[in-house]
């Protein structure tokens, strides 16, 4: 009986996703998003060391972004400084594999 | 490509037709470490509520419409994937689901595949480490086509879409 | 009419003493075949002879021999004992049919089918005897041919026992009849049946009492009646199939009729408590019966324990008849009458049909043992329809034949609150709730009987490996028609049924029973109504309409075909399915108080590591009787023996002092 009293004083806790996002989901784990002009090529370096998941990756002259690998630590988040940010994004699903796989040009000098 | 396009309407039309109110969902775990899962349990709370959008878990394949697979295939499991997809009836959807299932994490060697599409075609790939409540919700709609999908138009690259 | 059927009769029962004659020829096929003929031709026609009497709706006396040591031999044709030879015909008839792919010719089947054939005979003559002694030659005859009959396969362990504790029994039953038969003789002054019946009023309550009692325990030894029934279980799986189909089908019948016999003719209107002790006698059996076939594995076991169930049914039945009788609502008790007798047609049908299928699938796999067997209605299509007739008629479903009767005796059972006196109209529905709770068992364990067996997939290799080439279809299939034709066709059933009670209660219920629609209305009361002949046409046109709508809504498209969903496994075995064992734990375990069951557990180890070996597991459930009441009783005769035996001490000049004394005791009494 308390549950019930409790829950009409709770009011009503469902989510209304996909109509609204609730704010507080902007805080989730997310993968990264980087400037592009502030990425050099040592950084990149830096980062796709330090990347556990292996989701990040030097290709000639870009850096990949396997987003089916990423788990949105956000260690490269806090090696990058200015050049990497989190992206905030959650909703990456796809039909298509490929398109999970971002490629980022390198910029800057260095 | 415009007939692509148009197809790939009519598709989607055909499939919300389908399973626009009603969508039940078999899971298969092929070797996860049940982080998915517990993702996918929370979808029951109150708080995420699945039922509200008309999304069911079902144990039985017969009566499932999608098939949402985690975990990075072993191939132990391999028969009984292939032998639950085969027991749900046609038209119907694969879902592969976290890091593992999409191939991020695993190589492939004797034991595992390393990803899911090796052994069944997947529809809709639903990335992230555990992917959270969220991001399986919206990848569920995705696969029923009542979203669209994001990820193809962002680039991840912040300098391109301010100047853009 | 009756002349015809005296005929058919005398026919019927010439061909079985020609089958029993000519049975001596079965070492070879063609004798086999002519004797099988023979058995089956007789059968057809006493069940014809039967039929004719029961329609007629009144008997007939012909006398036979005048004046000779055993007073006048008369033979009587008697519409309730007509019913009882209708289905000996029955039996008969189909157990012909079923003879000669079964048995095999040689010495034993030589020696075994003149055994049967005359214990048809023996039957057919205790059912037309119209003299005391006539009947007791004959019930004793019966007894002793099967006795031969449950003794055919004697060099297979067990046998030899069973057989002994059937013809034991038997005798011990033989004894309180022939006491019961020497009270009325005695007291009436004639051995003629008709004579004792029309005389038994005048004897006193007290001789009527004890001769009722007597007769009720001595012919219950035969019926099965529980506590008197342990030889059922063990004589059914020990007699060939066919033998366990005579004996269940039939012999049990012949005790129901004793009990009939004394209670409606010769010692008609018995004081109340005869029929309270009758049907709780019945209704014991009938829950008990059920519960011990829950617990058994062996098809054959099963069934006898289902046959003890039926009887205490019947006999539930039978003891509400005089029950309501007694206290004066005649009507409703010549309708409980009707009802038991239609029951014992209906068990004679179906029992017998599910003996032969037994002895069917125990030729095709080699077992009887339910949790070897499995998927049999791939390999044995024909039977398992068959099959599936019997056991939806005993496991009284609509609109078989069980069904019928088995409601009619619950409407009759529930009138009790016409009945004046409280207590007795509040045990007589206790009655009735005991036989509900029969029926549902009844349904759990037949669904075992038959889902365990013929669905799923083999146990074993035999099971996997069965084939229906040479098996006997011809018999089972037509008692399985009879079945049908009995549940459809009630309203004839009951209308031929009710001149068997109006002659032997004298109240006619037909125009209060059936309605010209085909309805049936029992108990003549406004409680209840329904016609099975209705309800089937109407289950058949209810079954088309999910067809129509499948055949109507089929999608066109391409179809897939996949395996059925076993839950993923890769090696899906036959020995992962429930087991009869399985299946009827609910039961055990709910009245595990009667059943005390003794468990023992032997595992390869008690380390959880280290079990991968063999774990065998054994439980026994407590045979009450045997040891509570059986073992007594033994014990307490070999005492006696004990104590007797130093008088026959082998000493020849002992022996001659008993003569002395006892010529001096004779002379004493004499003199004095």
């Amino acid at each position: 009986m308390l549950w019930f009293l409790r829950g009409l004083r709770k009011g009503v806790v469902t989510t209304r996703y996909p109509r609204e996002r609730d704010a507080w989901t902007d805080g989730l784990p997310s993968p990264p998003a980087f400037r592009s002009d502030l990425l050099t090529p040592t950084l990149a370096g830096r980062l796709v060391d330090a990347c556990h998941s292996g989701a990040l990756r030097l290709e000639g002259d870009e850096l990949v972004l396997d987003l089916g690998s990423c788990g949105g630590c956000g260690d490269c988040v806090r090696l990058g400084g200015e050049a990497v940010y989190r992206s905030g994004e959650f909703e990456l699903a796809s039909r298509d594999r490929e398109a999970l796989v971002k490629r980022i040009p390198l910029g800057g000098a260095g | 490509m415009n007939d692509e396009l148009r197809l790939a309407g009519e598709l989607r039309e055909r499939i919300d037709g389908l399973f626009g109110r009603s969508l039940h969902i078999r899971t298969f775990d092929s070797g996860s470490c049940a982080v998915c899962e517990s993702e996918l349990r929370l979808l029951s709370s109150p708080y995420y509520d699945l039922h509200r959008l008309g999304l069911f878990f079902t144990p039985a394949p017969r009566h499932a419409d999608l098939l949402l697979v985690t975990g990075a295939a072993v191939r132990a499991a391999d028969a009984a994937l292939r032998k639950t997809l085969e027991a749900i009836p046609e038209p119907r959807l694969v879902v592969a689901v976290g890091a593992c299932a999409l191939g991020g994490v695993f190589e492939e060697d004797e034991l595992v595949h390393g990803r899911v599409d090796d052994v069944v075609p997947v529809d809709v790939y639903i990335p992230g480490c555990p992917p959270s409540p969220l991001a399986l919700l919206h990848g569920l709609l995705v696969a029923t086509g009542r979203l669209e999908e994001k990820v193809q138009a962002l680039s991840f690259d912040l300098r391109r879409e301010a100047v853009a | 009419m009756i002349h015809a059927a005296a005929v058919l009769l005398v026919v019927g029962g010439g061909l079985w003493l020609g089958a029993a004659l000519l049975g001596t020829l079965a070492r070879e096929r063609a004798g086999l075949l002519v004797t099988a003929g023979a058995s089956a031709l007789g059968g057809a026609a006493v069940a014809a002879g039967g039929t004719l009497v029961a329609v007629h709706g009144s008997g007939a006396v012909h006398t036979v021999g005048a004046g000779n040591l055993v007073g006048t031999v008369t033979l009587r044709l008697d519409p309730l004992a007509a019913v009882f030879v209708a289905v000996l015909g029955l039996v008969a008839l189909a157990l012909g049919l079923y003879v000669p792919r079964y048995h095999e010719p040689g010495a034993g089947s030589a020696y075994y089918l003149p055994a049967l054939a005359l214990a048809f005979f023996a039957s057919l003559v205790v059912l037309v005897a119209g003299n005391a002694v006539v009947f007791l030659v004959a019930w004793e005859s019966m007894t002793l041919f099967s006795y031969l009959v449950v003794l055919r396969h004697h060099r297979r362990p067990g046998v030899g026992r069973a057989a002994f504790l059937f013809l034991a029994l038997g005798e011990a039953g033989f004894a309180l009849i022939v006491a019961a038969f020497a009270i009325l003789a005695t007291q009436t002054g004639t051995l003629d049946l008709a004579g004792i019946a029309a005389r038994s009023g005048a004897v006193s309550a007290g001789w009527r009492d004890a001769a009722f009692v007597l007769a009720l325990f001595g012919f219950g030894f035969k019926a099965g009646l529980v506590p008197l029934h342990i030889w059922l279980p063990e004589a059914h799986p020990a007699a060939p199939a066919d033998g366990s189909a005579f004996l269940s089908g039939l012999v049990l019948k012949l005790g129901v009729f004793g009990i009939a016999l004394f209670g409606f003719e010769l010692e008609r209107g018995g004081p109340a408590w005869w029929g309270l002790l009758t049907m709780g006698l019945g209704a014991l059996s009938a829950v008990l019966g059920i519960l011990y076939a829950l617990m058994e594995r062996d098809l054959k076991r099963f069934l006898a324990y289902s046959s003890i169930e039926n009887i205490g049914v019947i006999l539930t039945a039978l003891g509400g008849g005089m029950v309501f009788s007694a206290y004066g609502q005649r009507a409703i008790g010549a309708f409980l009458l009707l009802a038991a007798l239609y029951h014992v047609v209906n068990h004679g049908v179906y029992k017998t049909l599910l003996f032969l299928e037994a002895g069917v699938v125990e030729h095709a796999t080699g077992t009887r043992d339910m949790d070897r067997l499995g998927g049999l209605i791939h390999r044995l299509p024909a039977s398992s329809v068959i099959s599936l007739v019997g056991t939806l008629g005993i496991a009284a479903l609509p609109p078989f034949n069980g069904f019928v009767s088995e409601w009619l005796i619950f409407q009759g059972l529930f009138q009790g609150f016409r009945i004046g006196s409280n207590l007795i109209g509040i045990l007589i529905v206790v009655a009735g709730a005991s036989l509900a709770l029969t029926g549902g068992l009844a349904i759990m364990g037949f669904a075992r009987a038959f889902g365990i067996p013929f669905l799923g997939m083999p146990r074993s290799r035999a099971a996997a490996e069965a084939s229906e080439r040479g098996q006997p279809l011809a018999g089972p299939g037509l008692l399985a028609a009879v079945c049908v034709a009995l549940g459809v066709g009630a309203p004839l059933a009951l209308t031929v049924l009710d001149r068997v009670a109006r002659a032997t209660s004298g109240i006619e219920i037909h125009s209060r029973l059936l309605l010209p629609q085909l309805t049936v209305i029992p108990a003549h009361t406004d409680f209840a109504a329904f016609s099975p002949t209705y309800l089937a046409v109407f289950l058949l046109c209810v079954a088309a309409v999910p067809l129509l709508i499948y055949l109507a809504g089929r999608p066109r498209g391409a179809r897939r075909v996949v395996p059925v969903w076993d839950g993923g496994i890769l090696d899906f075995r036959g020995t992962m399915q429930y087991t009869a064992t399985t299946y009827a734990n609910p039961t055990r375990v709910t009245f595990e108080a009667l059943y005390r069951p003794e468990f023992h557990l032997e595992r390869a180890s008690d380390d959880p590591a280290g079990r991968s070996g063999p774990v065998h597991y054994r439980f026994q459930v407590l045979p009450i009787f045997e040891r509570f009441l059986y073992r007594p009783v033994v014990r307490a005769v070999e005492w006696l023996a004990d104590v007797v035996r130093p008088i026959q001490s082998g000493d020849v000049n002992l022996y001659l002092l008993y003569v002395l004394l006892v010529v001096i005791v004779a002379y004493l009494i004499y003199t004095y």
